[in-house]
């Protein structure tokens, strides 16, 4: 009896021991992230498929692409070429006919557009009986591009071109031209007669056109290990003669099948640019700005750059992996020239880049060794849609970029403050006891941010009743000091009774929908869930009311919105998103989208922010952790769920300067690193980088320690409010550089190439930044222990030391120390930068505060500088109620002056807000570098335009400094009284 | 602004000329007056090498090192350890507190410079709303200090009232602790005085029982295993089945409580697998789950109570099915009889040959000669006896010495300022705040009570007292720590947090009319920290009770 009591236990007690063995598991430090969550380039099989053809066209020395321009079929007209592109498919047949148009650009960018006609009139068969839409995905353009298509009035077919080519000119002055080739078809992108970009050189282009799903017989019996050995020579045979099918019509991973209702549809094309050794863009990937090569060898990846929003889980440094959000612009760089591609797909896409060396020539002389770049861009659908931009420099790319997918939007300026955010902070008194803290040890900040769980049961637009029980109070409480909330709101609705929201998207069926056409049902932070649809514009109705104050009660005009998880995070689907075959507005294919879906809905958040009370219109503050190009229009991004590890912090420079030069600089990562606890030194060197971001936010998780800078203690609290006064002293710069952004597309934070576009030393320097145009260049501390950093100068002016002063001349790396209380920060020579000096809780009570200018001289002894100020929170701006002044310091003639540079008339906004600023005045400017023959100066003259008569030139004190050992002389003109919004002259010589 | 401050400037000269006193600029409060007399001309104040001409002075420029020349504006604000380093600053320090609020009606304070004229109106720190006397972006702050004052009187009166009854109740628990500390000297005396005499009673019985073991070698002792082989098995199985029963007595036992862990096992799984994050897309928590799942879909048989009721029988000594070894005892055999010839003498005879014999035979014993009785043979119930008196004693010896050991560890023992936690322990205190309801046991633990239902949660244990600075708020109605030395209790190894540490809290405490729990705040994942009053805590001379609390930030 005893024996069989025992064995019947036995099994139990293995169980519990196998599960404590699991459990035990959990405790080990936590792992990266789960490489298996995520598909590699073979386990997505339109990557695969295309891979492989680009290996079978490099292993063959004869290979021609079979696609073949229909010269016949060209007409040219209103600045666009058309025609038919023809394919000769492998299995024999028909041929697939595929309608080209190519279409030149005022602006001198070209657009290349590659359809398939078949599936565009719709004449193919869905499987399984889909819903889906027939034609390829042709409304990307819709979400992304908002302007610069006005045609080239001046493009022209040129007479002159070769048989079998067509050739174009377009672009100012008809710099540009596009030399067609018909067969097999391929084009070249020529500036000034040199080609800087070439469409399918390596003859990779593919369009996966649609075919039948022909039944194969079913499968003989497997009987025994011969027959399979025959079965696996039968594919190697297929793959040699034929297409490898088996990932055509289904692909299964990770337990979720997509079932392919249109079979296999993708886009690729081969992307050259001779001459030019270094790439930059495509983000959003953890790592160099300048590309690394992704076909193997040493140091560089062997897999391609991949494009498919997802929510990774701490995701790993240097890595081609994809993250959160998609940009697919890449710009190519070489001395003299920037030329770039934007490849407008939804889709997953996949890029490879290889780079292809030619060595020195040693028999002819003056023949340099050059370095082609190669890139092989691949997308599951859509259409085959690029532009192509010939620069000629970083900055006409950007702005040509920004030209067709908006500039980044003007940001309210607290925005552009500091962001004091965890998950979570836990109820409402929590909130108001930060707040009060940030105050008592005297550290500025702005906004104050609250993760999922304020939220009653995870339902978005309700407060939890027992931890945040009065909003309003808390959100007064903050108005106080001109503080803002941050609320999040995403994309997931809880799918529960009694709850309106869920309610009224059941109703009107406003979520996205799964293959068979119902609401789609899916798991994130509230359980079962579904996933409001933007693409519809009943949505964005909806979602539009939900924000109203009435509406979303406990928000007020200073609440505004987070937009996370919108990648979509989907817990239990494929690679942790939505599958594939869902169905959006107008039944096109979540794969059609998916890319664009996180945008859809931080743009729907946006119109939703913009008028939440009938006649109070405000600048919107929205930000997305997903993102395609045209976000920046209307969000901040930030990198997602970093770590608290040295090596996070170092990579999210690049990251935030790639945002900077791809068009959607309004970037940061999360201070401190998202998950884990940073050591304090780590804190305090993220905090001093952090105030480089343009989105500056700490951040942590909820398993972490808390990190307000209060906590930090001696000396680290006070070095990181050291740092954090610093951006509050910068922000006329930084906002200057944000409107510079917003009328340019100029990026918030400069890589050195992006700055000096002729040095070749410095194109692939991603780890120190300029801020905007203010010469202001800082090398963040990133490694542990240091006290110094080596700082790279790309030219011979003086960089002063924005602190003592201290001067570094001459091209080169220059050691500048930074013991921990240290920022390296420089100003080049040459610039004269806006600050407000006095330390203010917040940044909304610096607006009446008057300004210093440091004026720091170049060689030459002059200097240049802009302001852009507004109200900072209405778009009268718009209505030309700004100030916009240009600093300049001649040094011949000793003179600063202010003048101009808003160009519109005077309008009544703009009288208001000029005597709202009227008595805002420059208490102090400080000159750099200044000559050794001021010594002894006491005073300077000073005028200033509408000034009376009697202080027409009015005479200001002035004291000369010597500086000592490296440091410069300077010189502090006393409180010359002049408005900033004035036009004044400052007479060092008078 | 510059025109208003030279025209102030002005005003401020011209009145000084009428009055014999000069009024001090802006800003400036009377402790800093001194440095304000001259009306032509102003010396830093840390920096005396730097003289300014007087229109210098709260011009809302920066001219001093050491910011003494902008008493009244914001201008020298940004000379601070707290801001970017300058070169032409090279004092970080301001040799004034901060801009005056005269507070005409309440009490005058400084306010820090950053808060002037940044358009806030500071109505905590400076009720008569001077600190935005430049009206930025048209700000206008009332002077609400008369309100302010009155109402503040008010509360003074209620607080001081209140802080009275504190320090009596105070006064009330030490009284307590004294007479506790007391009770536990007393018992202490008692003690040792119980513990002498039951030192005697142990060694007396000691020696008895020594004695009676001594008697008892010379007992002759019937040889075991003596009889039949029958009998020698019967033995041999009663011995086993003894040792049996015993063993399956503690295995059954050992299996009852595994059973109980694996109950508490699998609610820990049950609550986990509900309860898990699944964004943290863990493959590790991933796959516990699908083993859990897996293991709770697996059919069990539960345990089966007809037969533990047939083990129970089987194991009852007295039990029908028992087998009564007592039944198979074999009765004397006639060898014995001849042995027990003592049976056989006149009785005093036999006493004296029983003694002599005894004596012999012990002296054998004990010089290796004889054998010594069977050691496994049951003792004697003489024996027996004197054992157990002996053990009872020892006991009670042993709980006295325990208990004294105790209480003298206890009169040693930190309770806080005139040992007044002696008066609290283990009295507790609630408090709801968000979910849940906290509770706090002086000196023993605190925990955490879900409102919606569910199992409490140790916060922690007590493990000591200790002091803590702190720098709060105080409100209006004295309800928080102000700022000063405090008396924390510390409690530590509470319930293990999923993904944190074991829990823990810090009780912080401050003067208080009564017990009451104020605030409490997760300051970290599973680190608490309660805010308290108590009346124990009054009186003592951090001072934390004098003066405005709400200015006591400066």
């Amino acid at each position: 009896m005893a024996s069989s009591l025992r064995i019947r236990s036995a099994p139990r007690w293995t169980a519990v021991l196998l599960l404590w063995a699991a459990l035990c598991c959990l405790f080990v430090p936590v792992v990266m992230v789960k490489q298996h969550d995520f598909k590699k380039c073979d386990q997505s099989g339109f990557c695969k498929r295309n891979r492989h053809l680009a290996d079978t066209a490099a292993a063959s020395s004869s290979w021609t692409a079979p696609y073949a321009l229909d010269a016949a079929s060209i007409t040219f007209k209103d600045g666009q070429l058309s025609g038919t592109v023809l394919k000769t498919p492998k299995e024999g047949g028909e041929k697939v006919r595929l309608p080209l148009t190519v279409t030149f650009l005022e602006s001198g960018v070209a657009r290349v557009t590659l359809d398939e006609e078949k599936r565009q009139k719709g004449e193919i068969e869905l499987r399984h009986g889909s819903q889906a839409r027939k034609e390829r995905y042709n409304e990307a353009g819709k979400w992304a591009l908002v302007g610069g298509l006005k045609v080239a009035e001046g493009a022209a077919l040129s007479e002159k071109a070769e048989k079998g080519y067509t050739k174009v000119f377009y672009g100012e002055a008809g710099k540009h031209q596009a030399v067609i080739r018909h067969e097999p078809f391929g084009i070249e992108f020529q500036r000034d007669g040199e080609t800087q970009v070439k469409f399918n050189d390596r003859g990779l282009i593919n369009v996966e056109h649609w075919r039948q799903k022909v039944e194969k017989p079913a499968e003989e019996k497997k009987e025994g290990e011969e027959e399979k050995k025959e079965e696996e020579k039968k594919e190697e045979e297929e793959e040699e003669k034929g297409e490898d099918e088996s990932t055509w019509w289904e692909e299964t991973f990770g337990g979720n099948t997509d079932s392919k209702p249109r079979g296999p549809e993708s886009v690729s094309l081969d992307i050259s640019f001779p001459g030019y050794e270094h790439v930059f863009g495509i983000p959003e990937h953890a790592t160099r700005l300048s590309l690394k090569t992704t076909r193997g060898g040493d140091g560089n990846y062997d897999e391609p750059y991949r494009l498919y929003n997802a929510d990774v889980f701490e995701y790993e440094m240097d890595s081609p992996m994809t993250l959160y959000g998609a940009i697919p612009f890449m710009q190519a760089h070489r001395k003299g020239s920037t030329v770039g591609v934007f490849w407008l797909n939804g889709a997953e896409t996949w890029v490879d880049v290889t780079k292809a060396k030619t060595s020195a020539n040693p028999l002819s002389l003056g023949t340099k060794g050059h370095t082609d770049t190669q890139t092989h861009w691949i997308s599951e659908s859509g259409l085959l849609d690029v532009f192509i931009f010939l620069g000629p420099t970083p900055a006409d790319l950007t702005r040509q970029y920004g030209e067709l997918t908006g500039y980044t939007a003007m940001p309210q300026s607290f925005a552009i403050a500091y962001h004091q955010c965890r998950w979570n902070y836990v109820t409402d008194e929590d909130v108001k006891d930060v707040d009060r803290k940030f105050d008592k040890f005297k550290i500025p900040y702005d906004v104050i941010w609250l993760d999922i769980e304020y939220t009653h049961e995870k339902k978005y637009f309700t407060w939890d009743p027992l931890t945040f029980v009065n909003p309003t109070k808390m959100h007064n409480h903050l108005d106080k000091r001109n503080r803002k909330l941050v609320a999040i709101i995403d994309p997931h609705i809880k799918n529960v009774g009694d709850y309106p929201v869920i309610d009224e998207i059941k109703k009107k069926e406003l979520a996205v929908k799964n293959k068979e056409g119902g609401l789609f049902n899916g798991h994130c932070w509230p359980g079962d869930s579904m996933w409001v649809d933007c693409f519809n514009p009943e949505t964005i109705k909806f979602w539009k009311a939900l924000f109203k104050y009435d509406s979303f009660k406990g928000t007020a005009p200073n609440t505004f919105i987070w937009n996370d998880m919108n990648e979509p995070s989907v817990f239990n689907g494929p690679e942790i998103t939505m599958p594939k075959d869902n169905l959006h507005h107008g039944n096109w294919e979540h794969r059609d989208v998916h890319n664009i879906n996180g945008m859809t809905f931080h743009n729907a958040t946006y119109q939703a922010l913009l008028e939440r009370k009938k006649g109070e219109i405000r600048r919107p503050f929205v930000l997305t952790r997903a993102f395609y190009s045209g976000s920046q229009r209307s969000s901040a991004m930030w990198t997602g769920d970093n770590l608290a590890e040295w090596s996070h912090l170092e990579a999210s420079l690049p990251m935030v300067l790639n945002q900077g030069i791809s068009g959607f600089p309004f970037a940061g990562a999360d201070v401190g690193g998202f998950f884990g606890n940073p050591s304090s030194e780590l804190l305090t060197r993220w905090y001093q980088a952090g105030i480089y971001y343009p989105f500056f936010r700490g951040h942590a998780h909820i398993d972490t320690r808390r990190r307000e800078p209060y906590l930090a203690g001696s000396p680290y609290t006070e070095i990181i409010t050291q740092a954090l006064r610093l951006r509050y002293q910068l922000l006329p710069a930084w906002y200057t550089a944000f409107h510079e952004a917003h009328t340019t597309g100029a990026p918030i934070i400069r890589p050195n190439f992006w700055v000096h576009p002729d040095d070749e030393a410095g194109f692939a320097i991603d780890d120190q930044l300029y801020v905007g145009s203010t010469g202001l260049l800082a090398k963040p501390v990133t490694k542990e222990g240091a006290d110094s950093v080596s700082v790279y100068l790309a030219d011979g002016q003086p960089y002063y030391d924005y602190f003592d002063y201290t001067t570094y001349q001459g091209k080169g790396h220059h050691t500048v120390p930074a013991p921990l209380e240290k920022i390296p920060l420089l100003m080049q020579g040459g610039h004269i930068i806006p600050r407000r000096d006095r330390p203010r809780r917040s940044s909304g009570l610096m607006k009446f505060d008057p300004f210093t200018l440091v004026v720091a001289l170049n060689k030459e002894g002059s200097a240049n500088g802009t302001l852009y100020l507004d109200d900072g929170e209405t778009f009268d701006y718009q209505q030309g109620a700004f100030i916009h002044r240009r600093f300049a310091f001649d040094g011949k003639r000793g003179i600063l002056t202010s003048t101009n540079l808003a160009e519109g008339s005077r309008t009544a906004k703009l009288d208001a807000f000029l005597k709202s600023m009227a008595r805002v005045r420059v208490e102090k400017i400080i000159v750099v570098g200044a000559p050794k023959s001021w010594k002894g100066k006491k005073e300077v003259v000073v005028m200033e335009e509408g000034a009376k008569e009697s202080a027409r030139r009015k005479k200001v004190a002035i004291e000369f400094f010597e500086g000592k050992g490296k440091q410069a002389d300077w010189a502090v003109v006393r409180d010359p009284k002049v408005g900033i919004g004035r036009g004044w002259k400052v007479d060092f010589l008078g | 602004m510059g025109r208003s401050v030279s025209l102030i400037t002005l005003l401020l000269l011209s009145t000084a000329n009428a009055a014999s006193e000069a009024p001090r600029p802006r800003g400036v409060g009377p402790d800093f007056a001194k440095y304000y007399k001259d009306s032509e001309s102003f010396t830093c104040i840390s920096n005396p090498s730097t003289k300014l001409d007087i229109s210098r002075l709260n011009d809302d420029f920066c001219d001093c090192p050491d910011g003494s020349d902008e008493p009244g504006t914001s201008a020298c604000s940004y000379i601070s350890p707290l801001s970017p380093p300058q070169p032409d600053k090279p004092n970080d320090s301001l040799a004034l507190p901060g801009y005056y609020c005269k507070n005409k009606g309440h009490i005058p304070s400084y306010i820090p410079f950053t808060n002037v004229n940044d358009g806030v109106c500071d109505y905590e720190l400076c009720c008569d709303g001077s600190d935005e006397w430049d009206h930025v972006g048209g700000v206008k702050c009332e002077d609400r200090c008369a309100k302010m004052g009155k109402e503040w009187k008010k509360q003074d009166e209620a607080r001081q009232k209140s802080l009275g009854a504190a320090n009596r109740k105070r006064k009330e628990l030490i009284t307590e602790a004294g007479r506790l500390r007391k009770e536990v000297e007393d018992r202490i005396q008692t003690l040792q005085t119980e513990i002498k005499g039951h030192e005697l009673k142990v060694d007396a019985l000691m020696k008895s029982l020594a004695e009676i073991e001594r008697q008892e070698k010379g007992k002759i002792v019937k040889a075991a295993g003596k009889g039949g082989k029958l009998g020698v098995l019967s033995g041999l199985a009663k011995a086993r089945i003894e040792e049996l029963t015993e063993n399956l007595n503690r295995v059954r036992g050992e299996r009852d409580a595994s059973r109980g862990r694996i109950e508490e096992l699998e609610a820990i799984l049950k609550r986990f697998k509900e309860e898990y994050n699944p964004n943290f897309n863990d493959e590790g928590v991933k796959r516990a789950v699908k083993a859990w799942e897996d293991y709770a879909a697996q059919d069990r048989p539960g345990p089966d109570d007809a037969r533990d009721r047939d083990l129970d029988e089987i194991l009852k000594p007295d039990s029908e099915s028992a087998i009564k070894w007592e039944e198979f005892v074999e009765e004397e055999s006639d060898v014995d009889v001849l042995y027990k010839f003592e049976e056989y003498l006149p009785t005093p005879l036999r006493d004296w040959v029983d003694a002599k014999l005894r004596a012999l035979r012990v002296t054998m014993i004990e010089n290796g000669i004889l054998a010594a009785p069977n050691t496994d043979a049951p003792e004697s119930s003489a024996v027996t006896s004197a054992r157990t008196q002996l053990t009872s004693a020892e006991t009670t010896l042993n709980n006295d010495r325990n208990e004294l050991k105790n209480h003298e560890e206890d009169l040693t023992k930190d309770y806080g300022p005139d040992e007044v936690f002696r008066a609290l322990k283990g009295r507790c205190v609630e408090q709801d705040s968000g979910e849940y309801t906290y509770e706090h046991c002086f000196l023993e633990k605190t925990t955490q009570k879900p409102k919606k239902g569910g199992g409490h949660t140790g916060m922690g244990n007590f493990v000591r007292i200790e002091k803590v600075t702190v720098d709060e708020d105080l409100l209006a109605d004295g309800k928080g720590l102000g700022s000063g030395e405090r008396y924390a209790l510390k409690y530590e190894n509470g319930q293990h947090c999923w993904n944190g540490p074991s829990r823990s809290t810090q009780v912080i405490l401050a003067c208080a009319e009564s017990d009451e729990i104020w605030k409490i705040v997760e300051e970290e994942k599973c680190v608490y920290r309660m805010e308290m009053g108590t009346p124990a805590v009054c009186g003592l001379k951090e001072g934390e009770q004098k003066g405005a609390p709400v200015h006591s930030e400066l």
